[in-house]
């Protein structure tokens, strides 16, 4: 994938992105494809997420910043608004992006969906089910798979 | 799924640095006031709703001819094309079954994109109008006359490019040519004040006449109703710079150029009284302006723009300097190149979402020296009647700091 070309908005934002990283978040982009990042997103505390660290990878495509980034979990974790793929519902992602939106909002805005679980507009529908049910035992499987999967380790 | 981006949370629009509201200005049709009730604009009229003192790059139309009262350039404007279909980026809609994985650089799992066509979006170039006193809306307030207990005195700060005079009017009525009459003039008389040009000066009304708030209504000072009287009007009146016949010239034109503050007074919980602003409308040469805020042109036209202030920069292309007004929301907030790219591709302001109906480009070089005198004043016309003209946003609607 060629990097020249690249747009001065896309070089602008990863040298704030490193220079400045916001609280919790940390996204560097792979070094053969400057669209491709890795990210990295503490579990935010005061939320079953605490402690965890989430991996992340998001991609801007072709049309960015015109069409929203690609963003996708790859850590396993129990949330009613992302799958077992990893995928996020996000209306941010979708439908309510905006070109004036960026890199750095987007991690920010999935940072506090993990502190705000929204079940009436799930994803996964077990675990929203779960979290609506019995809220507390669905945070209790919340802190376990963030001990399982996101310690770290 | 999340909403992060709905208004509702609005955490990222309730941030009040960043916040710089200067205004724009809006033309309106010397139409004598109080306009009469009518419905606002109905929709087909819309397309014709701001017509700027654009000439570039539309040429002059040949049949051009000024209408008697005031400049219309809708002639100006070019045939709309036909809607031109977006090329809509594919969703990646997550709640689609489907292989998960996008590939860098390849397509992704998508529903059907929804069809829409794109309005045509008129971008245009507005023009600076010089305003030769300025009131500092901000500053507008009511402090307590000393001397008379009970009673305050109007005060606020002003820039003047020449000799003038400044009058206070209370419950205040507009007439033809934005000529203002005092509906309780036994009560409370106008109050003319000269002053010589000169920036950043105060004004304190002349001790003694005050307004008593406990002679009136409170609904009277807050202007419930009856629309056509302010509680409040400051004219402040340019005189000529010379004698030498620019008084026949204005004459003829419809009086001296003046701009006209508009307010009410409002109770806060402890009692006292402030002073809001409503309105603010500049009579030039014989053309009545209503101003109107641009959210955002301050962080475009205050120093240099150094390239790598997020701030001052376009929001798409983060390099450029901030230069297009998106209409009618008033969000300054790109560059010109990337509002053109933005009109194929979406109809949406970048930061409120409403939809867009035109850009307007303002270029800061030529009146650079105007613009921080007289902190970022520039003026769109419209042939609006003021009553379906007059669009008062919330204050707080802000650009996002992002």
């Amino acid at each position: 994938m060629a990097n020249s070309n690249l747009p001065r908005r896309i070089i602008k934002e990863t040298q704030r992105l490193l220079s400045e990283p916001a609280p919790g978040i940390s996204a560097s982009p792979s070094e053969d494809n400057m669209r491709y990042f890795n990210v990295m997103i503490l579990g935010p505390t005061q939320s079953p997420y605490e402690g965890g660290v989430f991996k992340l990878e998001l991609f801007l495509p072709e049309e960015y910043p015109m069409a929203a980034p690609k963003v996708r979990f790859l850590t396993k974790i129990y949330h009613p608004n992302i799958d077992k793929l990893g995928r996020i519902c996000l209306d941010i992602l979708k439908d309510k992006w905006s070109p004036a939106l960026q890199i750095r909002t987007v991690l920010l805005s999935i940072q506090a969906l993990l502190s705000a679980p929204n079940p009436d507009d799930p994803l996964s529908d077990n675990i929203a089910k779960h979290w609506k049910t019995n809220e507390a035992e669905a945070v209790e499987t919340a802190k376990e798979w963030t001990r399982l999967y996101a310690s770290g380790a | 799924m999340g909403n992060i981006g709905s208004s509702s949370s609005g955490g990222r629009r309730r941030r009040s640095h960043h916040h710089h509201h200067l205004q724009a200005n809006q033309v309106v049709p010397p139409a004598p006031p109080p306009p009469p009730p009518q419905p606002a604009a109905p929709p087909e009229a819309a397309g014709n709703r701001y017509v700027f003192a654009a000439a570039t790059p539309y040429p002059p139309p040949p049949q051009y001819t000024p209408p008697p009262h005031y400049y219309q350039y809708s002639a100006y404007y070019p045939p709309p094309p036909p809607p031109i279909p977006a090329p809509l980026p594919a969703p990646y809609d997550h709640h689609r079954a489907g292989d998960l994985g996008w590939v860098p650089g390849g397509r992704y799992p998508c529903g059907p994109p929804p069809t829409s066509l794109m309005p045509y979006v008129e971008h245009q170039k507005a023009v600076t109008i010089r305003n030769d006193v300025n009131i500092k809306k901000e500053s507008l307030r009511v402090e307590p006359d000393e001397a008379n207990p009970g009673h305050f005195l109007i005060c606020f700060t002003f820039d003047a490019t020449v000799d003038g005079s400044i009058t206070v009017f209370f419950f205040a009525k507009e007439g033809f040519d934005c000529n203002l009459t005092s509906t309780k003039e036994k009560v409370l008389e106008p109050i003319t004040v000269s002053f010589k040009g000169g920036l950043g000066q105060k004004f304190r009304q002349p001790p003694g006449t005050g307004i008593d708030f406990s002679m009136f209504e409170e609904q009277e000072l807050r202007k419930e109703g009856e629309m056509e009287v302010y509680p409040l009007a400051v004219k402040a009146e340019a005189c000529p710079p010379n004698d030498n016949g620019l008084t026949g010239e204005n004459q003829k034109l419809g009086g001296l150029n003046s701009q006209i503050t508009q307010a009410v007074f409002e109770k806060k919980e402890n009692g006292e009284y402030h002073v809001k602003v409503v309105k603010q409308i500049l009579w030039v040469n014989g053309t009545r302006y209503e101003l109107q805020e641009i959210y955002g042109i301050g962080n475009s036209v205050d120093g240099e723009f150094d390239g790598n202030d997020p701030g001052k920069e376009c929001v798409i292309c983060l390099s450029e300097p901030r230069d297009t007004t998106v209409l009618p929301c008033r969000h300054m907030c790109m560059c010109s190149e990337c509002a053109k790219v933005l009109r194929f591709q979406t109809n949406r302001c970048p930061i409120c979402r409403q939809p867009v109906e035109r850009l307007l480009e303002i270029k800061v070089d030529d009146g650079a020296s105007m613009v921080q005198q007289y902190g970022g004043r520039h003026l769109e016309m419209t042939n609006n009647a003021p009553t379906a003209d007059v669009e008062h946003k919330p204050e707080g609607q802000e650009i996002p700091a992002i």
